[in-house]
């Protein structure tokens, strides 16, 4: 076997090797990634800034654990800036395996600014059937959820008082790792319309991209690196600390970067092996 | 941290290893942290539905007094019959209902958002004034030369078979962006769980010092 | 179908100047105060509603077609040669061909797809005397693999070649279905794989395992974030569309086939109507567009 052939042909564990290798070195020795803000990310952003305290946002947050190293940061992120300006927080879950995500989220960060459940924020719960609950609550949130995560009724919190349905929120914002994405755009969005932000996992950001370009949603925040973006955005604010090791997706931008450079090499190595591989038998 | 998040944290840390071990081979500890990953889903899926999809939608009423949701109960119930091969018809119904309605609220939103919408937002103008009008072309080529590709009434011979062309092409950079931002997201939850395992050897660090030099657990 | 596609050349012309002239026509006036109530028809959706009739009657001008025995043309999809490529290749090596029907049950449309294709792969191979190994994922799925490879050799007219036990019922979990078809791969080391359905993570496993054992492969999925890992890994790709397009070609099915011509005829017209509202976008008239804007 010649070297090309060996080239294309190395044992995946040594690329699993090196890759483990350089992800470890590079988050024991970190450095500082300059960042650049995409526009997508930065309309969500300036967009929870032109709230006014006391305006309602909604977070549809539907991933499980699996995938909350991308989506977490960005949960924290926005709920952190909503709370610093006094933006009210309305959040319900429509994963099975996401109802603990959601309330370790708001349970954390609601204690950091002293914000009281059914004053500053509610927390609807898990519902299964993303459709007809989004739907549903698209006539009444009281539909799907006649009582919150907690067991007590929603018309027993102040917040919900003159809360009906989506047009009584400014936005909504769905963080998703799976197809809740979907159900939002297409019931929440085209159905009644309502105003909608979406944050999802770096496998499924392509997939809406044309989605931002038509209109529908009017922000997108892509995996970690979109979640990087929004937290670099504020903690600049000074919404989030990095002391207080609040910037969970802007600490692994390093990581990404080394480990991106090596599997570039790989590519471009096996593409070396194959094109010369492929030469060396048309010539022989 | 406290000992009771040094214990929770070392026992994820412990399976995020097993897991980890399969890079290498399968392996018994890959296997355990597999079939327990997929019990505890199972498990709390099914809890997590009794209380928040039984409870309140079917018990709770039903206790208040509104039979009519007898009406879904039997239905789902019918839904049960699939295992019988002499009773497996009734389940006929529940599908035809549940398919039914499903389609009946899918097809016009789904022809509105990703039909309807899209074709309107791709009807730009073209120029090469600016870039974003040059990048509206590429987007109106990309957009006419995919559909090309999936005509199937004509063969891809001649100028329509050059058009698919350029449709494949568009396709095959749309999937090496996906493909990309795919290995993005994985190399993303390995850095994660990376970073979990380097914080949790910190405070297991600090937590032993402690616990070595003042001789009582926190 | 010509006659049929002037008319519809001309149909954005038409729609263009019914409502762009009634826009010119109307003037604003000032209404008496009123009173909201639920409205049985959505008049903003009246767009919506137009093009689904429209959609909805081309299916079923299709399906009747079909059904009448009406010929309707569909081009050969070039998957499916490489199907016949490697059928051969297996009996030459006198290996087995693994067929994978992905892990959803059949209610999903790309597995129903998938059996179309199975029955015709299981024709193929009954004439060269070639093992099937269908490993299935979903229990309801078994019967109904059974019974397409069951069909398709007795079309080939060997019924007594069909070997039960070749279509198997691995597992319903994701994972360990796919360690099972690794399982089969390194141990029987079929000549060629076949994955044809709805796939997720175990997409990327299964076929590279296939590739490191030297056998062609074919896949065809509708899942987009699983495609380019099949692009990657396999010979040849059905990519979305044609996996239905597959099945319909193979089986000649009136509803298949029906509604595969009424997408080429859909598609038509999105192809012209873009281009026409292009050409008026360009030149700053916006109102051919706005009437495809739902509000």
């Amino acid at each position: 076997m010649n070297f090309y052939e060996r080239m294309m042909n190395l044992d995946r564990r040594w690329i699993y090797l090196v890759i483990g290798l350089v992800v470890v070195i590079t988050a024991i020795f970190p450095f500082d990634v300059p960042l650049y803000v995409t526009p997508e990310v930065r309309s969500i952003y300036d967009y929870i800034e032109s709230l006014n305290p006391g305006d309602v946002l909604m977070i549809g947050v539907d991933y499980a654990p699996e995938v909350m190293a991308e989506l977490h940061p960005m949960t924290y992120a926005i709920s952190r800036q909503c709370f610093k300006k006094d933006v009210k927080l309305l959040l319900c879950c429509l994963h099975q395996n996401g109802p603990g995500m959601v309330e370790q989220v708001i349970s954390q960060v609601s204690k950091e600014y002293n914000k009281v459940n059914g004053v500053d924020y509610v927390y609807l719960g898990y519902k299964p059937y993303p459709a007809i609950t989004i739907l549903a609550m698209g006539q009444n949130f009281r539909i799907p959820f006649p009582e919150d995560y907690y067991g007590k009724p929603l018309d027993s919190y102040p917040m919900m008082r003159g809360l009906t349905n989506f047009s009584n929120v400014k936005a909504i914002i769905n963080i998703s790792g799976g197809s809740g994405t979907e159900y939002w755009i297409n019931y929440a969005n085209g159905r009644y319309n309502a105003k909608l932000a979406i944050g999802v996992t770096g496998v499924m950001t392509s997939d809406y991209y044309p989605f931002l370009q038509s209109g529908q949603i009017f922000g997108l925040i892509g995996g970690m690196k979109g979640a990087s973006e929004y937290e670099y955005l504020a903690e600049k604010a000074g919404y989030i600390s990095k002391a207080k090791n609040q910037l969970s997706a802007y600490k692994t931008m390093p990581i990404q970067t080394t480990s991106h450079l090596v599997v570039i090499f790989f590519i471009v190595v096996g593409n070396i092996g194959f094109f010369m591989s492929k030469k060396k038998k048309s010539r022989i | 941290m406290g000992t009771e998040e040094i214990i929770w944290n070392g026992v994820a840390a412990f399976l995020v290893l097993c897991i980890y071990t399969f890079l290498y081979k399968d392996n018994p500890f890959y296997k355990f942290a597999e079939h327990l990953v997929v019990g505890v889903s199972a498990g709390y899926f099914a809890v997590i539905l009794y209380y928040n999809g039984f409870v309140p939608k079917l018990i709770t009423p039903l206790k208040q007094g509104q039979w009519v949701y007898i009406i879904p109960a039997i239905l789902g119930m019918m839904m049960w019959t699939r295992f019988s091969k002499k009773w497996s018809w009734l389940s006929r119904f529940s599908l035809a209902f549940y398919i039914g309605s499903g389609t009946g609220f899918a097809i016009p939103l789904y022809m509105q958002n990703y039909v309807l919408r899209q074709f309107s937002s791709s009807m730009l103008p073209m120029g090469f004034s600016s870039w974003a009008l040059f990048c509206n072309i590429l987007i109106i080529v990309g957009v006419l030369s995919a559909l090309v590709y999936f005509f199937f009434s004509k063969e891809h011979t001649g100028i329509f078979g050059g058009t698919a062309k350029i449709g494949i092409w568009t396709l095959m950079i749309g999937f090496g962006a996906g493909f990309g931002l795919t290995v993005m997201g994985r190399i993303s939850l390995l850095a994660e769980r990376v970073v979990f395992l380097r914080e949790y050897l910190l405070e297991l660090k600090y937590y032993l010092y402690l616990l070595f030099k003042y001789g009582l657990p926190l | 179908m010509k006659k049929l596609c002037w008319k519809i050349l001309l149909l954005p012309l038409f729609i263009y100047f019914i409502f762009f002239s009634y826009s010119l026509a109307s003037a604003t006036e000032t209404s008496t105060e009123t009173i909201s109530a639920n409205q049985w028809f959505n008049s903003q959706r009246i767009n919506v509603f137009i093009i689904l009739i429209v959609f909805f009657a081309f299916v079923l001008y299709f399906i009747q077609k079909a059904k009448r025995g009406g010929s309707l043309f569909v081009r050969r999809i070039a998957g499916l040669d490489a199907i016949e490529d490697a059928v051969g290749r297996a009996t030459e090596m006198g290996k087995p061909i693994l067929y994978i029907s992905g892990i959803e049950d059949m209610d999903n449309l790309q597995t129903v797809a998938s059996m179309i294709i199975l029955g015709n792969v299981a024709e193929m191979v009954a004439a060269y005397d070639v093992p099937l190994i269908v490993p299935v994922c979903l229990p309801f799925v078994v019967t109904v693999a059974e019974e397409s490879v069951k069909q398709g050799y007795a079309k080939a007219g060997r019924p007594e070649a069909y070997n039960r036990n070749n279509v198997r019922y691995l597992t319903s979990e994701q994972f360990a279905y796919a360690a099972g078809v690794n399982g089969i791969m390194l141990r029987e080391k079929p000549a060629a794989n076949f994955m044809f359905g709805s796939f997720y993570a175990e997409s990327l496993l299964m076929a590279e395992t296939g590739l490191s054992t030297g056998a062609i492969q074919v896949a065809g999925t509708a899942n987009i974030h699983q495609l380019p890992f099949f692009v990657v890994a396999c010979d040849f790709t059905l990519i979305g569309e044609e996996l239905f397009a597959a099945s319909a070609y193979l089986s000649r099915e009136p509803k298949l086939l029906g509604s595969l011509k009424a997408s080429d005829l859909a598609k038509f017209l999105i192809m012209v109507m873009l281009v026409f509202g292009v050409l008026l976008e360009t030149f700053g008239i916006t109102k051919f567009t706005y009437w495809f804007f739902v509000q």
